[in-house]
């Protein structure tokens, strides 16, 4: 219970690094995911929590055509297999379809 | 293959539906975790539940056993279905209900109920 004020800097630094995280992440996520799904026709992945950690990836490519819902997933979880081992994502939802 | 791992293995093997998870089905603890719940329970689907939060070990060697890099998972006689996303896309599109009558047969909701196991207890005693 400090002053009134001086919650303020220290709660926009904070929402400001939290900001900043998250942009990192998802762009490493996002291009880690471009480059095993360069035919994606849909490519987004969100920080559901603006805390860098919590992701959703959602994604449309040829490439997923003819396999399982499970198949699918784990090409995601491959592709980001790195960031899912040093902690980056704490959680992951993953929603994927093929085109046909 | 340590005696947890082979203790895991034996959940997945000889349960009909495993469930691994943050917390138990009373005390879920991640929101994952609790949308698998939510889709095998609307599935009626006899779930074996396994806390993997006790113990990091458990969720290191359940992934070297399933390929599996997140948690919740989800098993059906043995083989994996899938974490969260899917069990809830299967369970709303109907496709869950049909894998268990599938594999565990038609009258599987009859009896259904919840179960907890303890993998380190198991390993301990044997």
């Amino acid at each position: 219970m400090g002053r009134p004020g001086s919650n303020g800097p220290s709660l926009l630094r904070k929402r400001l690094r939290r900001l900043y995280h998250g942009g990192v992440a998802v762009e490493r996520l996002e291009s880690l995911l471009q480059d095993a799904f360069p035919d994606a026709q849909e490519l987004r992945v969100e920080d559901r929590t603006g805390g860098g950690d919590h992701f959703q990836v959602t994604l449309t490519a040829p490439s997923l055509n003819g396999l399982s819902l499970l198949d699918q997933h784990r090409r995601v979880n491959d592709a980001l297999a790195e960031p899912l081992r040093d902690g980056t994502i704490h959680e992951l939802r993953i929603k994927t379809r093929g085109t046909t | 293959m340590s005696e947890l791992q082979s203790r895991i293995k034996d959940v997945i093997e000889n349960e009909p539906v495993a469930l691994f998870m943050k917390g138990t089905p009373q005390f879920v603890m991640c929101g994952n975790s609790d949308r698998a719940l939510r889709a095998l329970r609307e599935a009626g689907a006899p779930v074996t539940a396994v806390n993997i939060l006790p113990d990091p070990a458990i969720r290191q060697e359940l992934q070297e056993v399933s390929g599996w890099p997140t948690i919740p998972q989800v098993f059906v006689k043995g083989e994996l279905v899938g974490g969260a996303d899917i069990a809830q896309e299967l369970s709303e599109s109907g496709e869950l209900a049909k894998i268990l009558a599938e594999k565990l047969g038609s009258d599987y909701r009859d009896g259904a109920e919840e179960r907890v196991v303890d993998v380190l207890a198991e390993a301990r005693a044997s």
